[in-house]
């Protein structure tokens, strides 16, 4: 599903954000992104999300090519890519009904078709009784997960979360984990960057480890492995 | 899941006629949702729509001064009647020998002989001055002809010739044609045309500017919002579309204020323009926009309002681009 073959990334300045990376994440795999701050988490989030191009190598999603996709299918290519940040990039002057359907509107679906997905998607993150609030009406575990719905309305093949949990507390944190487990469970290929160690140990998930750019570990590591490889 | 559609390629199945109407009621909600994004913002609206209105009034009012000049050249043009003052030696029956000739004249239409003594007459009548004429030895008015010239020959240029080939007449002391002040109009007329192509050109180009900075604004406005659109998955087209319907509502609107405009000052100007044509014995009465020049004139302003817009989405939109952060 997801091929890196040795995909480097410059910034203008010269600042390396990715050494040489190479890993395949298989279709309907669920994995975790780990790091320090800095060590190119988000760079390789952007680059499978196609806001950035790569200085060298290659990616593949889903068999094509997108290291060098043309600016015309980038649209096209993002919908079959959910989306999930941190401050959750939310419509504040939407409703929440509104920010999960604008993903369906794009794709110009009836509106009956986008009310039956958006009921079912925020059944699913247990918000079915939010459709007309405002995001600032919510709390910031409610609005990750209106930001979860958003992404998986459209159905797409790959979920990406960037630090989804950074600012929730463990409980909510787990919460927001199992609902990518239950998206998983339906063929979602999911991959959540985060530093939380405490729950990459507890999930037991294959875990990518980056550190100043490079992939230093990729397996199911132990918690304790883990916490050791992040405090070097 | 879609797991058979391709990267990069647009996934939903859908009939041509389902793509049609699906694009149509897209259209058809966006046009309406960037006319409420306006309401919403009032005096923004109000005032890009006021000053696009008189932008667009000044030359659509040169254009009338233009247009109604011309009908007043005209009027009088083909109105225009030569008189010929005899030589007051000149008898009855010369002077009908005279008529004859000049009716065979092919530029003339009709000749009217207006003797010595009728001339007195209603001079008498016209002035006021009847009694102090009765104190005249002799009638000191000649005999006068009112030449009226075919349509053709009714234009300034050929009836100043015929003036001329008139006044060669052996009876005629002195030959009238008042058109000087007809082609001082013509002339000034002339110059306004050139000077609204001008002006006109000048302020389109400043309406494309203020809609387009104006679009520009409220790109900026939304920047937060069309990255999150980019990153589901919104196409250039598709963000930029309600901007464009924006501009489109501009043009509409300020098309109609100008046009409104442009009426009310007709309807100012009618005034003082009827004190100068009575001096000239004429109803003249000033004509505003027809209903062709002003759906002409809300086109334009439609046209200079899309500009604007377009031109300012493709420059700002493409430069948006979603962040992580």
């Amino acid at each position: 599903m997801i091929h890196f073959n040795n995909v480097s990334k410059t910034y203008p300045g010269g600042f390396l954000a990715l050494k040489n990376v190479s890993f395949e994440l298989a279709a309907g795999e669920m994995a975790f992104l780990t790091g320090h701050s800095g060590a190119g988490k988000s760079t390789l989030l952007k680059l499978m999300s196609l806001m950035e191009k790569p200085t060298s190598g290659k990616i593949q999603i889903n068999g094509s090519e997108i290291s060098n996709i043309k600016y015309k299918d980038i649209p096209y290519a993002r919908r079959k890519i959910g989306m999930i940040f941190q401050n959750h990039n939310l419509l504040m002057d939407r409703t929440i009904f509104d920010n999960v359907a604008l993903p369906l509107v794009i794709e110009g679906y009836s509106h009956k078709e986008t009310r039956k997905r958006v009921e079912a998607a925020l059944d699913k993150v247990h918000l079915s009784d939010k459709l007309r609030c405002f995001p600032n009406m919510l709390s910031g575990g409610e609005q990750q997960r209106v930001g979860i719905a958003r992404a998986l309305v459209n159905k797409p093949l790959i979920l990406l979360a960037d630090e989804p949990t950074g600012n929730l507390d463990p409980k909510l944190s787990l919460d927001i984990i199992r609902l990518f487990e239950e998206f998983n469970d339906f063929g979602v290929t999911v991959l959540i960057a985060t530093h939380d160690l405490g729950l990459i140990a507890r999930m037991k998930y294959r875990t990518l480890t980056l550190k100043q750019g490079s992939m230093i570990t990729d397996g199911i590591v132990e918690g304790l492995q883990v916490r050791h490889e992040n405090n070097e | 899941m879609n797991k058979s559609s391709r990267f990069g390629q647009p996934a939903q199945k859908l009939s041509f006629a389902a793509k049609i109407t699906a694009r149509l009621i897209r259209h058809v909600q966006q046009a309406v949702g960037s006319l409420g994004d306006l309401w919403r913002t009032p005096f923004t609206s109000i005032m890009t729509v006021l000053v696009l209105g008189i932008s667009l009034t000044l030359p659509a009012t040169l254009h009338l001064f233009v247009k109604n000049a011309k009908a007043i050249s005209e009027q009088w043009d083909t109105a225009s009647e030569i008189s010929l003052f005899l030589k007051l030696s000149v008898t009855d029956k010369a002077a009908q020998n005279l008529v004859h000739r000049i009716e065979l004249y092919p530029e003339v239409a009709k000749v009217t002989y207006i003797s010595a003594d009728k001339a007195l007459e209603e001079f008498k009548t016209l002035s006021g001055f009847g009694q102090a004429l009765e104190y005249l030895d002799k009638n000191p008015l000649p005999a006068t002809l009112l030449v009226t010239p075919t349509t053709r020959a009714s234009q300034t240029q050929a009836a100043g010739e015929l003036l001329l080939k008139l006044e060669k007449e052996r009876e005629v002391q002195q030959g009238k044609l008042d058109l000087e002040w007809l082609s001082r109009l013509e002339a000034i007329a002339k110059l306004i045309e050139d000077i609204v192509v001008g002006i006109g050109a000048l302020l389109c180009l400043s309406v494309v500017l203020i809609i387009g900075n104006t679009i520009r604004l409220a790109i900026l406005n939304q920047k937060d919002a069309i990255a999150v659109m980019k990153l589901v998955g919104a196409t250039d087209s598709f963000i930029q579309r309600p901007f464009l319907y924006a501009g489109l509502w501009y043009g509409v609107l300020g098309g109609v204020v100008s046009c409104i405009c442009v009426a009310i000052l007709a309807k100012y100007l009618s005034g003082a323009l009827s004190e100068l044509t009575n001096l000239y014995q004429s109803n003249f009465t000033i004509s505003g926009l027809s209903f062709v020049e002003a759906m002409t004139l809300i086109l334009l302003a439609v046209i200079l309002g899309l500009s604007g817009s377009y031109i300012s989405v493709r420059k700002h939109i493409r430069a948006i681009e979603p962040t992580a952060d």
